[in-house]
């Protein structure tokens, strides 16, 4: 793990468990998570729909789902976007289904299924064997080490969309601590 | 012919659904394996069931395991419906009792194909 | 199911009058599911009222729109599956038996695309026959360059993999590679990819027991159809197998052709004394 010991002022002892953790860096890469989203939009939300690789700015009412993964990497597959986006991508997924109003519950539901697809991609990328978590709603988690963090931004349809594969918070307060993981 | 579609995702029951009734199936739903266990315990017999993997209560794996050992139950085919995709977990469904496998995402053509190998299209039944 | 029976055969004779591919019976449900998101985009509700104006007002764009939608050429494995069943079957026993030993069995998947059927036919005699890589080789040919390659590389994304693979088929001969699959090594050694142009004359391969010409045809003038059957039948062995694709025929192109039912397909079998 070079450059981490400096960057965060310890010993360099950093306590792991028995079989040293990687980082998500090391793991997987940008190109490979917007593969996998794409490949999610292109089956579910519409075979025309392009995801630009592209920052764009989320707005003040983001909303986020993620899927956690427990295994020799932990950490979380987040999807962070705007309510209005989060609402377009409910009726693009549920097609001729979806109903004439979209409530708050179609909303989280879809974008929890959309974390969960690919959460469920990504976490087969990462060594195993792992376990994928249900998905949750609401506010992010809170990113782990910078270096444990692969974000991927992206436009869908001009509206700014962002996945991120974080590696757990925990590590870094535990460390810090000077706790055993 | 009759489908049983179970997922803890609205949408994804929904869309399933969709493709399922578009065929002519008659479908009910469920939210996990335990309610899904439950529509079978009550006498309505699937001739297909579209189950997800990570849900509450009872996950797919356990539903998969559950109707395999039961004999009454031997003629319900099966087809896991899942983000799950490693090659060991895909395996484990199949041995598990599992007869198909849909990695999502999938398309509606992809699961009409999968429908197809199974026997389960419309046409495949009229013979 | 909203499609009356009148607007399914207005599709159906659209679609072969366009493209010469034939929309079954019992195909009511991939017209409906095809054209539902064309019509939604034209603020029409169902496909039978689509249908209905389009018919009513004949418009060439709205035609080709309907006709893409219904003949995209999505390459799947196990395409119409029987052609594939019948070669271990009922193919493969009858060349084995008319074969020497040490001969080596040759079969020419002949518009290869990105390689799905060339590996269909792979893993099917891998799982048929004992030590099939000594007993069988397969020619794999396309126009595209592109195409070509990615035959060589057996690498699939999962939509692609999702297309009529059946599961148990994939665990056994693929393996994962970072998002994507990958097939068998030994799978991989049995096929030899090359570009090749059928409309032209072909460069000197086989000859083959079996060919696998599936929904190219088509897309070609008769004279065109006629000669690339005729070069096809030159590379083959006079007691070989042909397969077509499910829609297509030598009936009205070429009669030195004897049709063969196998299973639930056809083949045909060079006729004797030609």
């Amino acid at each position: 793990m070079t450059g981490f010991a400096g960057s965060h002022g310890d010993s360099g002892e950093r306590r792991r468990r028995s079989d040293a953790s990687p980082v998500i860096t090391e793991l997987i890469d940008e190109a490979t998570v917007q593969g996998i989203a794409e490949e999610a939009w292109s089956a579910l939300v519409g075979d025309e729909e392009f995801l630009v690789p592209l920052p764009g700015g989320l707005p003040d009412d983001a909303v986020s789902s993620w899927v956690e993964i427990v295994g020799p990497w932990n950490g979380a597959v987040v999807l962070t976007t705007g309510r209005s986006t989060a609402k377009e991508l409910t009726r693009c997924l549920l097609a001729e289904h979806a109903p004439p109003v979209l409530d708050d519950e179609d909303v989280e539901d879809a974008m929890g299924e959309l974390a969960n697809v690919v959460g469920g991609n990504v976490k087969a990328v990462l060594p195993g064997p792992s376990v994928l978590g249900l998905p949750e709603v609401g506010t992010a988690p809170e990113p782990g080490l910078p270096a444990d963090t692969c974000r991927v931004d992206l436009l869908w349809r001009g509206q700014s969309l962002t996945i991120t594969v974080q590696g757990s918070a925990g590590v870094l307060d535990e460390q810090k601590n000077g706790v055993p993981l | 012919m009759r489908a049983l579609v179970i997922d803890d995702s609205r949408a994804m029951r929904r869309i399933v659904s969709g493709i399922l009734e578009g065929l002519g199936y008659e479908v009910q739903q469920a939210g996990h394996g335990r309610e899904g266990l439950d529509v079978l315990d009550g006498g309505w017999l699937p001739d297909l069931v579209c189950v997800d993997w990570n849900m509450p209560v009872m996950d797919g794996l356990q539903f998969v395991s559950a109707v395999r050992s039961n004999p009454a139950w031997r003629q319900v085919t099966i087809m896991m419906v899942t983000s799950e995709s490693e090659h060991t977990q895909i395996v484990r469904a199949l041995a598990a009792g599992a007869h198909e496998y849909m990695i999502k995402p999938f398309t509606a053509d992809a699961f009409r194909d999968k429908l197809a190998l199974l026997g389960m299209l419309p046409e495949e039944v009229a013979l | 199911m909203t499609l009356t029976a009148t607007s399914f055969d207005w599709v159906r004779a659209l679609v072969h009058k366009e493209s010469a591919i034939v929309l079954q019976p019992g195909k009511e449900y991939l017209v409906e599911a095809r054209l539902l998101p064309i019509a939604r985009q034209m603020g029409i509700g169902d496909v039978s009222s689509f249908v209905e104006s389009v018919r009513t007002r004949p418009n060439p764009d709205h035609n080709r729109r309907i006709v893409e939608a219904l003949t995209t050429n999505e390459t799947s494995w196990f395409r119409d599956g029987d052609p594939f069943t019948a070669l271990t079957s009922t193919v493969m026993p009858a060349l084995l038996a008319a074969r020497g030993p040490n001969e080596r069995l040759q079969i020419w998947s002949a518009a290869c695309s990105s390689g799905q059927e060339p590996y269909t036919i792979a893993m099917l005699l891998e799982d048929a026959i004992p030590n099939a890589a000594s007993r069988v080789s397969i020619t794999a040919t396309d126009l595209s360059r592109e195409m070509v390659e990615r035959t060589k590389a057996g690498r699939f994304t999962q939509l692609e993999v999702n297309r009529g693979l059946p599961a148990p088929m994939l665990v056994r001969h693929f393996t994962r590679a970072g998002s994507e699959w990958e097939v068998a090594p030994q799978l991989r050694r049995m096929i030899t990819a090359s570009e090749c142009n059928l409309a032209a004359p072909l460069p000197r391969m086989g000859p083959f027991d079996v060919v696998y010409l599936r929904n190219v045809l088509i897309y070609f003038d008769l004279p065109t159809k006629q000669a690339i059957l005729r070069r096809v039948r030159e590379l083959m062995r006079p007691d070989g197998w042909l397969f077509l694709g499910a829609a297509e025929t030598t009936l009205g192109v070429d009669d030195s052709w004897e049709r063969v039912v196998v299973g639930r397909s056809s083949a045909y079998r060079p006729l004797k004394g030609n």
